[in-house]
């Protein structure tokens, strides 16, 4: 036996493997530090430094210190820096070059910090200065953003203008209309001066009376003086025959003038009304536009906090999913040189790499948020787990709690990262809202709100319930007053806010009951405004009419008048023809009548005599009887 | 390169077991087919070193194998695919796999699993006709092929002289 035992063969293997494990001891914290900062700068597609790896073996543990990752996007300024990184590792598993670490702490975390040096990658300081163009276009968006947000205030301001500007601004059926009843008037006017013209006056017909009188009155002393009066009345009779005729023509000209400024009329007594709801819609002084106020209020700002939460989502997200391409895993489990590893069911499967639990504690300046996050691995499919983050305001300033969960799940196609966030009675104090000088003096904010974003489409919906609110404004302007004195009646409103569509261009939608209780509010406030320029509006539009139309009323009631005056002279007309026929018969019936009853008078007295005398005759004889 | 087949020239000719020559070549064998970085192929070290067997030889048919492998990969890993998918062996690998120390040796590898079960089968066969060849070599061929000029070339060059001097 002991002829094929090598004693020195085995000392030599001793030797070689203890050199090896020496020098992988040795190498390993430089190879580590290397591969985090050759894998790191390539996921953040910045510079990723570290200070130093060290080594611990009991237990198996890595430290990492001072580790600074630049922004990509401002190479000056750190995104995330921190002090220190234990990595407790897991050796069997990373003989099997299998990265599975089961816990990792972060202690001296903070985010955003100034760099000496540039931390852009030398590759893409050539493409910094198109960054620096795209920053500039940004810019340049962000004031056309403004701009259009002022505009959009401008836009509201403007639905104050003086009743005089509209009036002039606007095309006024009020006018049109009064144009054409101001020409039918004159049209009718002149028609009925004309036929005015032609029928006896007040003095003609007292003449018509007197003649009348004249020709009725008095007795007829002869046939020739009746002749001759008869030939004066049918002269006057004929006149007035001729007068009726024109009295009737007046009338129907009259009439006719009065149908046509009838129909005329209504319409052009509409035509304010139409005017002022035309100006009402197209100024919105119905409130309306007060609609989309809270968005102009809080959309700027909503916007800008999602927009800021999308750019953390994709600066830390290649740092807690890697995921690997289909292709990549076809490639690297097809692969015929090295052929692939066929995985069976295990109660502990192991994907190349995998951080079990991950503590780190941010401090900000509201507070210390203690952040834990479970299974972060590119594998996740391995494990069939997804990667959860909790993350707990402690001690925080101004906020009752906060706390933000998080499920990003890509064990399947599409995946799917949902973020759910709840603030519970934050207090704002002092929040520039950025338009008309507003500002958010005091307000207690419940937030809750949820993000599903896959295939880099977001999914994302957000309440907020203020309390307690108090605005205020600095600008003098009557639309800032009028906005401070409108929100000073609401203490308490809800602001839902969602993001939709594609993760890089969400569709951002803003609804709140601000809206309508703004709306509210500032409809009251500017109801009191419209009324006033309403009344000027009416006033002005009414003023316009009657320049037109004159007293429309009292025209038609000078028509009526004139109407009724051609009726009575035409009645008076009538009884004058009447009257005269009638007291030429009655006066040669009453003369028949004065000499029968002057004869019957006479008979009557006679008989009466006759009678008289012969009872005195009969008193006379009977006396002489007795 | 030189060094070690003056070593196997060496080993070949002297008066060193056919055993162990021919255990060199059946060791290179596993060594030689698999992939050389896996926790099966540290046993075979391990044996090799310990083992009173031509290191020389080992470490050049290691190489030829290698080489040989290249060849055979298609078939080993078709093999270690037909093998590790096969549902009547899932229960013993579900259980080898749950063991850490047999999956760092890549077992569930397709290349790894039929490689080493090709050069397992072939490991015997190797091993007894590498012997008889170099019995016969050492009985027909030994004395011809000292009389190459190539080998008188390779015997008086500086490192057959040095390697000589190492080994004695």
């Amino acid at each position: 036996m002991k002829q094929w035992i090598r004693w020195s063969g085995l000392l030599t293997f001793i030797v070689i493997l203890a050199l090896l494990v020496l020098g992988w001891m040795f190498a390993a914290g430089p190879i580590i530090k290397y591969s985090i900062e050759t894998f790191g700068s390539q996921a953040a597609g910045a510079k990723v430094e570290v200070g130093e790896v060290k080594l611990n073996f009991s237990p198996l543990a890595v430290e990492i210190l001072n580790v600074q990752v630049a922004n990509s996007d401002a190479p000056m300024e750190n995104l995330v820096e921190f002090g220190q990184a234990v990595a407790d590792l897991e050796l069997m598993p990373l003989l099997l070059g299998k990265g599975i670490i089961n816990n990792l702490s972060l202690t001296g975390l903070e985010f955003a910090t100034t760099r000496s040096i540039s931390g852009a990658l030398d590759e893409e300081s050539a493409a910094q200065q198109a960054e620096g163009t795209d920053e500039k276009a940004s810019v340049k968006k962000d004031d056309e953003e403004k701009g259009l947000v002022d505009s959009g205030l401008d836009s509201m301001q403007q639905s104050l203008p003086t009743a005089d500007e509209l009036l002039a601004r606007e095309p006024l059926l009020t006018e049109q209309r009064g144009k054409a009843f101001q020409q039918q008037f004159k049209q009718s006017q002149q028609a009925i001066n004309k036929s005015m013209a032609a029928i006896p006056n007040e003095q003609a017909l007292a003449h018509y009376e007197d003649e009348f009188n004249r020709i009725i009155n008095g007795r007829f002393k002869s046939v020739d003086d009746f002749n001759q009066r008869k030939k004066e009345f049918d002269q006057l009779k004929k006149r007035i025959k001729t007068d009726k005729k024109a009295i009737q023509a007046a009338t129907k000209v009259v009439a006719s003038a009065k149908t046509e400024l009838q129909k005329q009329w209504p319409q052009l007594q509409a035509a304010p009304g139409q005017d002022f709801s035309n100006l009402k819609s197209k100024y919105q002084l119905d409130g309306a536009g007060v609609g989309n106020l809270s968005r102009l209020l809080f959309g700027e700002q909503a916007g800008q906090l999602s927009q800021q939460a999308l750019y953390w989502y994709e600066k830390v997200k290649p740092f807690l999913i890697s995921e690997e391409s289909e292709e990549e895993v076809a490639n690297t489990e097809q692969s015929r040189k090295f052929g692939r590893y066929v995985h069976f069911p295990t109660e502990r499967p192991l994907p190349d790499f995998l951080i079990i639990k991950t503590e780190l504690q941010v401090s900000l300046a509201l507070g210390d948020i203690d952040i834990h996050i479970d299974d972060i691995t590119h594998q996740q499919h391995v494990i069939n787990r997804p990667t959860v983050i909790k993350a707990r305001g402690k001690n925080l300033k101004d906020i009752a709690a906060l706390n933000v969960n998080g499920v990003l799940d890509h064990r399947v196609k599409p995946s799917l990262d949902r973020f759910d966030l709840a603030i519970n009675n934050m207090d704002v104090k002092n929040y520039n809202l950025g338009t008309m000088g507003l500002k958010l003096n005091r307000s207690q904010v419940t937030v809750v709100a949820w993000a599903e974003l896959s295939d880099d489409i977001i999914n994302a919906q957000g309440n907020g319930v203020f309390s307690a609110s108090k605005f205020s404004s600095k600008d003098k302007t009557v639309m800032a007053k009028e906005m401070v004195a409108s929100l000073a009646k609401i203490k308490r409103f809800n602001i839902d806010a969602g993001a939709k569509g594609q993760l890089t261009k969400p569709e951002l939608s803003f609804k709140s009951d601000l809206e309508d209780q703004l709306s509210s509010a500032f409809s009251r406030r500017l109801k009191e405004k419209q009324n006033e320029l309403e009344k000027q509006l009416k006033d002005k539009l009414n003023n316009k009419l009657l320049s037109y139309a004159g007293d429309y009323q009292q025209q038609l009631k000078k028509l009526d008048l004139t109407n009724g005056s051609f009726s009575a002279k035409q009645d008076k007309l009538e009884q004058l023809a009447d009257s005269e026929l009638s007291s030429f018969k009655e006066q040669q019936q009453q003369d028949a009548q004065q000499e029968l009853d002057k004869e019957r008078r006479k008979a009557e007295d006679k008989a009466a005599k006759q009678q008289k005398d012969l009872e005195n005759k009969l008193k006379d004889k009977f006396k002489k009887l007795f | 390169m030189i060094a070690m087949l003056a070593n196997l020239l060496k080993a070949l000719n002297s008066d060193s077991a056919p055993g162990q020559v021919a255990l060199a070549f059946a060791l290179a064998l596993i060594t030689g087919l698999t992939p050389l970085f896996s926790l099966h192929n540290l046993l075979i070290i391990f044996i090799a070193c310990i083992v009173r067997i031509n290191f020389g030889a080992f470490l050049l048919a290691t190489a030829f194998f290698s080489g040989l492998a290249y060849l055979l990969d298609p078939a080993a890993i078709a093999l270690g695919e037909s093998l590790l998918t096969n549902s009547d062996y899932q229960e013993l690998w579900t259980g080898l796999y749950q063991n850490e120390l047999l999956r760092i040796s890549g077992f569930n590898n397709t290349l790894v699993m039929g490689s080493l079960v090709i050069a397992l089968i072939a490991f015997i066969p190797v091993l007894l006709l590498s012997r008889w060849l170099i019995l016969a070599y050492r009985d027909r061929l030994m004395v011809w092929v000292d009389k190459l000029k190539i080998t008188k070339l390779l015997k008086a060059s500086k490192f057959y002289k040095a390697y000589q001097a190492l080994a004695e």
